[in-house]
């Protein structure tokens, strides 16, 4: 490996250090806020790291990570989120009140696990970078296990979670046995020579989409959802739902694309059976929920169906309209569940509809926070949600998926029903529990900073999205 | 299908061997239906108490440590077939493989994981005083 | 630039409105209506200071115009332009708005702040909607206005509020979905026609359709014209729709609400008569019915305020206990059922005879509506304000700020009524542009 090699993947290795590092403070300085400071600036560094990176893109190393402007400018964007999960945890745990340190050390491997998917270019790295997350991931939904829906979500991931790995190897066993080659980009070439879709290439795909589509949380395999996201504490559900999707989404992006995929109608016609279901269930299963973190759940599902719309559309424009949508899902979802983790008291996650109570009255930036991430979701303008929404729609018309459209339309008319019932409830007047519960245990001045950041960061890209737009044409254009 | 067949003709006589010995068994064997018949050791002492013991949690502590600190043999075993070859990169990989293996194990050692008296991960319980 | 300026003198004000309520509601009052009459004056002052500029009179000019790049990525750019019909029309609305600010002086006492930030926030996405000449802008202002106006609703609202805002943003919502998926179809089939990628409405209009496809979008000019029929049944049957509704209710909002109906009726049908006459009407119409609407609504407030219900079985003989109220509600009903010397007899006059040129049936079906909307008018007075009263009501008359409030409204419905001149004036170039139109696809128009 060259030097340019190493700088090339720096952003991996720092985040890979940083959590070596915070284990060791975690043994011989254990201090909550120096560990979660130290988890902090690791990723900052990573965050800084991108910069060099970036310079001796785009290069191949070792076959394996593929460092080019796409998977840099999702390495960004995860340690982004990540970097925000980290500052929300801090008042969360603090909260808790006890064995805060080795949190920060997952979550660093999990992110590890996230940046490596995002540049992976091959199978083994596909594979390695999706058990160095969701091993972490197991330990992280189960962290809070004084409290029995806790390990119940993490147990309950744990199984689907190896269960869906299986059918992904299966699904690479098979793609390899055909083609001989692992690579995505070796695999694109043997495709392209084998002249077209035959019985193990249809299954190979059929068998990684149904891991993808565990991973994603996409409807039929959607079932975990609910409860891990109800059961995890807040700042992981909030890593489950903002940062290891993008991840997993960023990689199916570039595998789909790559292989070309979306050419292949029996691919496209799965893919949009998956984009169907999922709107539907996600926005309907919502309707019945009372819980803010279930809502949320099944309203994430539904937007993997949206996305999944920019997938069908394929083409420059659909991969640009599905990477500034995860941007803008992102962003979102972190506002969402920070708010939910810094009003969760000590012994629960707040995440009855009554804890929401007139906390725009109580509460009015926390409140404004937790609105304007709703309304995003909505897809309602000044919030980058529409900027996201409408790319979708005109991915989606652009390639003349008029039946897909007309569904979105008609589900994003079903999810405002239950996004406007949980504004409502912001809006209310406080209920007298609400007013004697008035504080929120889990802030601390660095959610808040963040909280500010992406609230900022929310309406900035509603209002002016053309320099994110620049960039992530520069970065699909590498793909 | 002309190369498979003696595949199914295994698997067929798998299964008849088996469905076999439970159906003469069926068939020949005595009836009886006494006290102790649905007990699990009919001819034996009665057993008491429940079966789910709760085994002290340094059982699997160190069942998990053997497997974690054997498999790095594993791959030390891989890389020394080939540590010519690889030369000083090679070499460094290793060492930057055995040091973050060797940092888990003072982490565990700090933490009081390996520590088998009556009162084991004192560290722990001790920092969430500190902390609360 | 001006354009520009009153938006944000809308969303700053209402900002600062906010914020100000922190020292005392009053300064938020003030701040809220001082940005709204500050923009009432810009507008009028463009209106006096163009009046005679020589592209008032020419079809298809902008007066004022403002463009710069916003989101180039999409063919989006920030392009707001105003003719005589958006001046118009933004009079209106701050007109309106500054006496929204005054009648709910006292009405509302709770987030008093928040109440003006969002009422501020509502009348910026109104203006943005009126002079956007990008249909991405138009959009996005669209959808914009709706949130401070659900919360108006949720937060401010009377009985049942939570549903009827869930139920009005939802049909608004999921209407204003289809839109956007009309304007994106529009956007690529230009896209695809010359290979730029563009919103602005005037390169939207060039695109060549196919007639079915045209059929559909009915954004542009000529496809409306071959609904143009359809459009007018549906007119008629609103008018007629709205008088018996309006008719049939007992509580007085419905009633006023199902009047508008019928109001806005004969303005769908003036504007697919398509002439000069009833296109003049139909923009007369819009005006003279945000004033008497909206003034019979202020009306319901005023007396929702002071006996605390809008059942008009519990109300009889109102007169004696508040006379001024009554002659108000008098002067605004009349107003209402188009008593001539007042605006709304100009605008339904005017509609109907440019509608009798096109169809003498529709003509006189809509003639009904107008016996229609006496009757409704004269049985809301007889059963609020005359008859026997079924309680001894006994509460205040009009205040002073309130006669203002009405008092202005029912001066601007005399001088539309008297002098309806400098309205028919300002409408004048684009109802001829838009009559052009129709003149050159005369197949489609129905005799």
């Amino acid at each position: 490996m060259s030097s340019a090699d190493w700088i090339a993947i720096s952003p991996l290795i720092a985040v890979a250090a940083a959590a070596v590092v915070v284990m060791m403070l975690a043994a011989f300085w254990r201090r909550h806020a120096i560990v979660a400071a130290a988890s902090m600036i690791g990723l900052a560094v990573a965050l800084f790291c991108v910069l060099p990176a970036r310079s001796a893109a785009p290069r191949m190393v070792t076959g394996l990570l593929a460092i080019d402007e796409f998977g840099l400018f999702y390495v960004g964007l995860l340690l982004k989120g990540s970097l925000a999960v980290a500052a929300v945890s801090y008042g969360y745990l603090r909260a808790r009140g006890r064995d805060a340190e080795e949190y920060y050390a997952l979550l660093l491997t999990a992110t590890l696990g996230c940046v490596t998917l995002a540049v992976s270019a091959h199978f083994v790295s596909f594979f390695l970078g999706l058990e160095i997350l969701s091993v972490s991931l197991y330990a992280l939904i189960a962290y809070t296990r004084e409290r029995a829906r806790s390990i119940e979500a993490g147990i309950k991931y744990l199984v689907l979670a190896a269960g869906s790995a299986a059918f992904l190897l299966f699904g690479m066993a098979l793609l390899y046995a055909e083609y001989g080659a692992m690579g995505f980009a070796p695999l694109a070439k043997a495709l392209k020579a084998s002249g077209g879709a035959n019985v193990y290439m249809l299954a190979g795909m059929a068998l990684i989409l149904v891991g993808a589509g565990f991973k994603l949380a996409a409807a039929p395999f959607h079932l975990w959802t609910p409860d891990v996201y109800e059961g995890a504490p807040a700042p992981a559900t909030a890593f489950v739902a903002g940062v290891s999707k993008v991840a997993m989404a960023a990689l199916l992006l570039r595998f789909l694309t790559q292989l070309g995929a979306t050419d292949s109608r029996p691919i496209l016609i799965a893919l949009s059976a998956l984009a169907v279901a999922s709107m539907f269930a996600g926005n309907l299963l919502a309707l019945l929920q009372r819980n803010v973190k279930r809502i949320l759940a099944y309203s994430s599902i539904a937007h993997i169906g949206y996305l999944l719309v920019a997938f069908i559309a394929a083409g420059p424009m659909g991969a640009e309209a599905a990477t500034f949508y995860l941007a803008a899902y992102m962003i979102t979802t972190l506002i969402a569940f920070g708010v939910v983790a810094a009003l969760s008291p000590r012994d629960r996650d707040a995440d009855a509809m009554e804890d929401y109570q007139g906390l725009f009255w109580r509460r009015p930036w926390m409140g404004g926070a937790f609105v304007a991430a709703l309304l995003s979701l909505a897809g309602i303008p000044l919030t980058a949600g529409f900027i996201g929404k409408y790319f979708v729609v005109a991915s989606g018309i652009g390639s003349a998926l008029w039946a897909l459209v007309l569904i979105l339309a008609l589900n994003s008319a079903i999810g405002l029903f239950y996004y406007l019932r949980s504004v409502v409830a912001v809006y209310a007047r406080p209920g007298e529990e609400a007013k004697a519960a008035d504080r929120a245990p889990g802030f601390s001045l660095a959610g808040g900073v963040a909280l500010a950041v992406l609230g900022f960061s929310l309406i900035l890209l509603g209002v002016y999205p053309a320099p994110l737009l620049r960039l992530i044409q520069t970065a699909i254009a590498s793909l | 299908m002309q190369t498979v067949w003696p595949l199914f003709v295994y698997l067929a006589a798998a299964a008849a061997v088996p469905a076999g010995m439970i159906m003469v068994s069926f068939v020949l064997g005595a009836r009886h239906s006494d006290r102790a018949t649905g007990e699990p050791y009919e001819s034996g002492i009665v057993s008491t108490g429940s079966a789910r013991l709760r085994f002290p949690i340094h059982f699997y502590l160190v069942a998990m440590f053997f497997v974690i600190f054997d498999l790095e043999a594993v791959f030390l075993f891989a890389w020394a077939v080939a540590v010519r070859e690889l030369g000083w990169a090679g070499f460094a990989e290793a060492l930057v493989f055995i040091g973050v293996l060797v940092a888990a194990l003072a982490y565990l050692w700090r933490l009081g994981a390996l520590d088998w008296g009556p009162k084991p991960f004192a560290r722990l319980s001790h920092s969430r005083h500190k902390d609360s | 630039m001006i354009l520009t300026l009153l938006i944000l003198i809308l969303l700053i004000g209402g900002a600062a409105a906010w914020a100000a309520e922190r020292k005392s509601p009053l300064w938020s009052r003030g701040i809220a209506l001082g940005a709204v009459t500050l923009d009432l004056l810009l507008v009028v002052g463009q209106w006096a200071a163009l009046r005679h500029a020589p592209e008032f009179l020419k079809p298809g000019a902008w007066l004022v115009e403002t463009r710069a790049e916003w989101i180039p990525q999409f063919g989006v750019s920030f392009h707001l332009g105003m003719d005589g019909l958006s001046l118009l029309l933004l009079a209106l609305t701050f007109f309106l708005g500054a006496l929204s600010v005054a009648c709910s002086w006292s009405e509302i006492q709770k987030r008093v702040g928040f109440f003006h930030f969002n009422l501020l926030w509502v009348l910026a996405g109104i203006a943005g909607v009126f002079t956007a000449l990008d249909l991405f802008l138009f959009y996005f202002f669209w959808e914009m206005m709706l949130i401070p106006m659900y919360l108006l609703i949720v937060i401010w609202g009377h009985e049942r509020r939570v549903y009827s805002a869930i139920k009005f943003f939802l049909f608004t919502q999921a209407s204003g979905l289809l839109m956007l998926i009309a304007i994106l179809t529009l956007q690529f089939l230009h896209f695809k026609q010359t290979g730029a990628r563009s919103f602005d409405y005037s390169d939207l209009l060039n695109v060549a359709m196919t007639p079915r496809a045209a059929m559909l979008l009915m954004l542009v000019p000529e496809a409306s014209l071959r609904f143009a029929p359809v459009a007018m049944a549906l007119g008629v049957v609103g008018i007629l729709y709205g008088a018996i509704l309006a008719f049939a209710q007992t509580d007085l909002k419905r009633l006023v609400a199902y009047t508008s109906v019928s109001h806005l009726g004969f303005v769908v049908l003036g504007i697919y008569s398509w002439n000069a006459w009833a296109m003049q009407g139909a923009v007369m119409q819009m005006i003279c019915h945000g004033l008497s609407t909206g003034a019979l609504f202020v009306l319901v407030g005023l007396l929702y305020e002071r006996i605390h219900t809008r059942d008009l079985r519990r109300m009889g003989g109102l007169w004696s206990a508040a006379p001024r109220i009554g002659a108000m509600a008098m002067f605004f009903a009349m107003a209402s059922l188009g008593l001539p010397g007042l605006g709304n007899f100009i605008a339904e006059f005017l509609v109907l005879l440019g509608a009798y040129h096109v169809s003498v049936w529709m003509t006189a079906l809509a003639g009904i509506g107008l016996v229609g909307a006496t009757i409704y008018s004269l049985s809301l007075m007889q059963r609020a304000f005359h008859g026997p009263a079924e309680e001894a009501w006994s509460f205040a008359d009009l205040s002073a700020r309130e006669w203002a409030v009405l008092g202005a409204m029912a001066a601007a419905l005399v001088w539309l009524g008297l002098y309806p001149q400098p309205v028919l004036h300002a409408a004048a170039p684009i109802v001829e542009s838009l009559e052009k139109i129709g003149s050159a696809l005369p197949g489609f128009f129905m005799r």
